[in-house]
């Protein structure tokens, strides 16, 4: 086997490890009741602040709460955010790029300027002046999060459509009597559907590093429901006691971002060299 | 004009606004079509050629002059009304692989008009797919490709295949064999002359290679920088060119048959830019066009002897 | 010592969908000092990876399989990179198809070429600008001086494709390669450029390799031709005698299949079926024989060799008896 097939089949072993592993730990969160080994919501299981051992794999919190079960809870909270955040960016997002790249002229100027000033505004800013006058909970992390994607999968999702546009097929299509908006639909969006999914996967993990931020700083979903951010939170005050509070839940966010990411790195990478291949 | 005439163009004109101010890409072109017939547009690049076909195809509107399509001036259609017309004029272009979806099969490729025009049944279309395919040398075995596991004359077939399936009356065939190899882009003139024969179908021929323009057209129009400068049949514009530009491209094309090498100077120099002042364009690279003032300054009018016409005040007057 | 290249059993693989295969086999030729000779083929037929094998730009997973380039009586083909960088752009320059892709578009053009001379010579950066204006005259570039301190998007495709060539000179070559360096030029600008070159390898005494698909640029700008096919050549000989008599079948077949405007408009064109075979779909015997008019059982068992008929080497078993000859020319 030559190097470049060799990596291309190291290329899609990891896509296919990482798919597996985020699969595994998103099953874990979704079947929570089911996988975690206590209620969370039970007190004084075990002594508070008991290091991690068998019975508890991470311990528990100042409650006696397992924190295992906590954070499989919670890791279900801060996934379900992500992903439905993820969602918004993209509806919203391609709704908006294909906007500006279909009727272009001032339009296209407006939708594309108003684009840009959003991603000028500092994300974690931005979100807190939102969080703050709506109100801090599940729904309105998603919403806020998923606007706040949204400009740069515009972006994307308009450059992509620019490209379809302007090929060959394309006019052919036209040609042969077909409607613009039939095209777009029929022959453009299979084109960039890859692309988009990667900017979902992409999306995604900068969801989960918001919500973790937000959590942290008290202005994610609110006690009793827990997030990953909100454990990290409540897990720094009590650093020097218990480390691995804080270690665990703080792990579990980097994994699951990095994930993403290397789901994401990963269909990129396959997808160009099915273009050159090809 | 008659009920005969495919395509006719009046006085049409194409202006781009671009960064360095206007381009006039297309300049008072007028050129007639009949039914049944082959206009080759001939020319180098920047010659307007390609604004042609996009204007004819009603891909973009003119800026000023009419385009006919079978009688029915296009200009200020709207998209609906176009789309109908568009049944019976198609267009086959440059690149064979990019102008098939890459994500589709060959039958859906082919498919693709009948299902705009909502034509036939399900089974009809899938008959109509295969008398395509074999119409144009391909199989039904073909049927499930793509592209990518097709050649570039084979890709070009298919092509061809989806803009005859509607059976028009006029195909734009843009530089359509430019890209092939020596060997496919004789079978694909082959075929297209064969076509053209059995089904009275008219063609306008875009391209930059004279040799072909000469073996699949009956009338050839020059362009040069958005005029045409000749037109006329093909023998009277390759045995009796009048416009100094037809000459210089037809001696410009290297024949495939050796001569000896002499070591005379040849000419190396680059060609100079046209000066937009010029009355006529070419002035800045005609033998003649450096010496006469008049081409400087006169304002050109088309002569003409009969279907031959010229743009140029000194024309040629040699058998060639 | 000046004897030109010469080219050994040269072989270059490409990856397929059954493993690596041998795009250019075993092909061997020589370019005489001042001569110019034209490597013509088809697509696939390995012509353009024969270029880029000789100036070593291969890269991985296309790789040369075996085969020895000579340079003036010394072997280059076993030179490390490092030794081999002097000769690539200085004894041999090359002139690519795309202008606007050799040249750095953020680059004023009189800098590249400036680059280019100092790479390959010792003089200091005076000099080299005052050869860099030299070279651009010599290129037929007006205003040498105005134009050194232009950027590439400032010129067209024909003048550019002159800076290109200019850098090819930069590094005093011997042996000039040509790939499609005028197909895409508009045809009124590739005769000129065709012609430069044709005056720049007589006043330099330059050997010529040019690798084109068009026999006409091949009839009126070479000494001698090699026609490829499928990674072989299949006839290689001087240019007269092959287009006044070719000899193999693919050669007859290619000069009768093309359209100028010299042929006979009223008929069809005489052209071959079906198209190249692909690396992977490569079989023993002949690779035209699935196309040729002439074949017979022998050519699909037996590979043909080049042979030397009527001086000139032709690869085809049935050559004797296709061309009626009596197999002592």
């Amino acid at each position: 086997m030559t190097t470049s097939t060799k990596k291309k089949g190291n290329v899609r072993v990891l896509t296919r490890i990482s798919s597996i592993a985020l699969f595994f730990i998103l099953f874990a969160f979704i079947f929570a009741k089911f996988v975690s080994p206590y209620d969370p919501t039970e007190l004084a299981v075990a002594p508070p602040f008991s290091s991690p051992s068998w019975a508890h794999f991470f311990g528990t919190d100042e409650l006696g709460r397992d924190s295992f079960s906590r954070s499989l809870y919670g890791g279900r909270i801060t996934v379900l955010i992500s992903i439905l955040a993820a969602t918004v960016a993209l509806f919203l997002g391609t709704i908006w790029g294909f906007a500006a790249g279909i009727f272009k002229g001032w339009l296209d100027e407006v939708l594309m300027r108003t684009a840009d000033a959003m991603m000028a505004i500092p994300a974690l800013l931005f979100a807190l002046v939102c969080i703050s006058g709506l109100g801090a909970s599940f729904v309105s992390l998603t919403l806020v999060a998923g606007i706040l994607l949204s400009p740069s999968t515009a972006r994307m999702a308009r450059s992509a459509l620019l490209v379809e546009i302007s090929t060959d097929y394309f006019t052919a299509g036209i040609a042969s009597g077909l409607s613009r908006w039939k095209l777009i639909w029929n022959e453009v969006m299979p084109n960039v559907a890859s692309q988009l999914l990667v900017q979902f996967s992409i999306n995604a993990a900068s969801a989960v590093m918001l919500e973790a931020a937000l959590s942290f700083i008290g202005l994610g979903v609110q006690p009793p429901s827990a997030s990953l951010g909100t454990l990290i939170l409540q897990g720094y005050a009590k650093i020097y006691n218990s480390y691995w509070y804080v270690l665990f839940p703080s792990l579990l966010v980097v994994l699951i971002i990095l994930l993403f990411n290397a789901i994401a790195e990963n269909m990129r990478i396959s997808m160009e060299s099915d273009k050159s291949s090809s | 004009m008659s009920a005969q005439t495919a395509i006719q163009t009046t006085d049409l004109t194409k202006t781009y606004s671009g960064a360095r101010g206007e381009v006039i890409a297309l300049n008072k072109a007028s050129f007639t079509v009949e039914q049944g017939k082959t206009l080759a547009l001939v020319g180098e690049s920047g010659s307007g050629k390609t604004t042609v076909a996009r204007l004819v195809l009603g891909l973009v509107p003119p800026t000023d002059g009419e385009v006919s399509i079978l009688g029915q001036e296009i200009s200020k259609l709207k998209e609906r009304e176009m789309r109908s017309l568009r049944r019976d004029i198609q267009v086959v272009q440059q690149n064979p692989y990019s102008q098939l979806n890459r994500r589709h099969t060959v039958k859906r490729i082919v498919e693709t008009p009948l299902k705009a025009f909502k034509e036939g049944k399900p089974a009809e279309r899938n008959d109509r797919i295969v008398e395509m395919l074999e119409a144009v040398g391909l199989d039904a075995a073909y049927l499930r490709r793509r592209p990518h596991e097709l050649s570039g004359g084979q890709c070009q077939r298919v092509a061809i295949a989806r803009a005859l399936v509607l059976n028009p009356k006029i195909l734009i065939l843009d530089e359509a064999v430019s890209a092939l190899d020596v060997s496919v882009r004789a079978q694909v003139l082959n075929l297209l002359k064969s076509l053209q024969r059995e089904r009275n179908l008219t063609y306008l021929f875009i391209t930059h290679d004279l040799g072909v323009a000469r073996y699949i057209a009956d009338d050839i129009a020059v362009m040069f920088r958005g005029k045409i400068v000749e037109k006329g049949s093909r023998e009277e514009v390759f045995e009796i060119p009048k416009h100094h530009y037809t000459k210089n491209l037809i001696s410009s094309v290297p024949l495939a048959e050796p001569q000896e090498k002499s070591t005379k100077p040849k000419t190396i120099a680059n060609l100079p830019n046209p000066n937009p002042s010029d009355a006529c364009a070419y002035r800045s690279r005609c033998e003649r066009g450096q010496v006469e003032t008049e081409c400087v300054s006169k304002v050109l009018v088309p002569n003409s002897n009969k279907s031959h016409q010229w743009l140029c005040h000194f024309p040629l007057n040699e058998r060639i | 010592m000046n004897t030109g290249l010469q080219v050994r059993n040269l072989s270059v693989s490409v990856p397929t969908t059954s493993g690596q295969r041998l795009a250019v086999d075993n092909i061997s030729f020589d370019l005489p000092k001042g001569k110019s000779i034209a490597l013509v083929g088809e697509s696939g037929s390995g012509k353009s990876l024969t270029a880029y094998a000789l100036m070593r730009l291969l890269r991985a997973p296309v790789q040369i399989e075996g085969g020895e380039v000579v340079l003036n009586g010394e072997l280059i083909s076993n030179l490390t990179p490092q030794e081999f960088r002097k000769i690539r752009g200085g004894k041999i320059g090359m002139v690519y198809q795309d202008p606007m892709s050799a040249l750095n578009p953020l680059m004023k053009i009189g800098k590249q070429i400036v680059e280019s001379i100092l790479a390959h010579s010792d003089i200091e950066k005076n000099a080299a600008k005052k050869r860099a204006i030299q070279l651009l005259q010599e290129v037929g570039i007006p205003a040498a001086e105005d134009s050194f301190n232009a950027y590439p998007f400032e010129f067209s495709g024909g003048m550019l494709q002159r800076v290109v060539i200019a850098m090819a000179l930069s590094g005093n070559p011997e042996i000039l390669i040509a790939d499609e360096a005028t197909t895409a030029l508009d045809v009124t600008t590739q005769s000129r450029v065709l012609n430069l070159i044709s005056q720049l390898a007589y006043d330099r005494g330059l050997s010529v390799l040019l690798i084109t698909h068009d026999l006409g640029v091949a009839a009126q700008f070479a000494d001698e031709l090699v026609v490829m096919y499928a990674g072989k050549i299949v006839e290689y000989g001087e240019i007269r005698g092959i287009f006044s008599k070719p000899l193999h079948p693919y050669t007859q077949a290619l000069l009768e299949s093309r359209c100028d405007y010299t042929i006979d408009f009223t008929k069809p064109i005489n052209t071959i079926l079906g198209q190249p075979p692909k690396p992977e779909n490569r079989t023993s015997g002949c690779a035209f024989a699935p196309r040729c008019k002439f074949k017979e059982d022998i050519c699909e068992s037996n590979d043909p060799r080049l042979e030397s008929v009527l001086h000139r080497s032709v690869a085809c078993l049935r050559v004797n008896e296709i061309n009626a000859l009596s197999g002592r020319e």
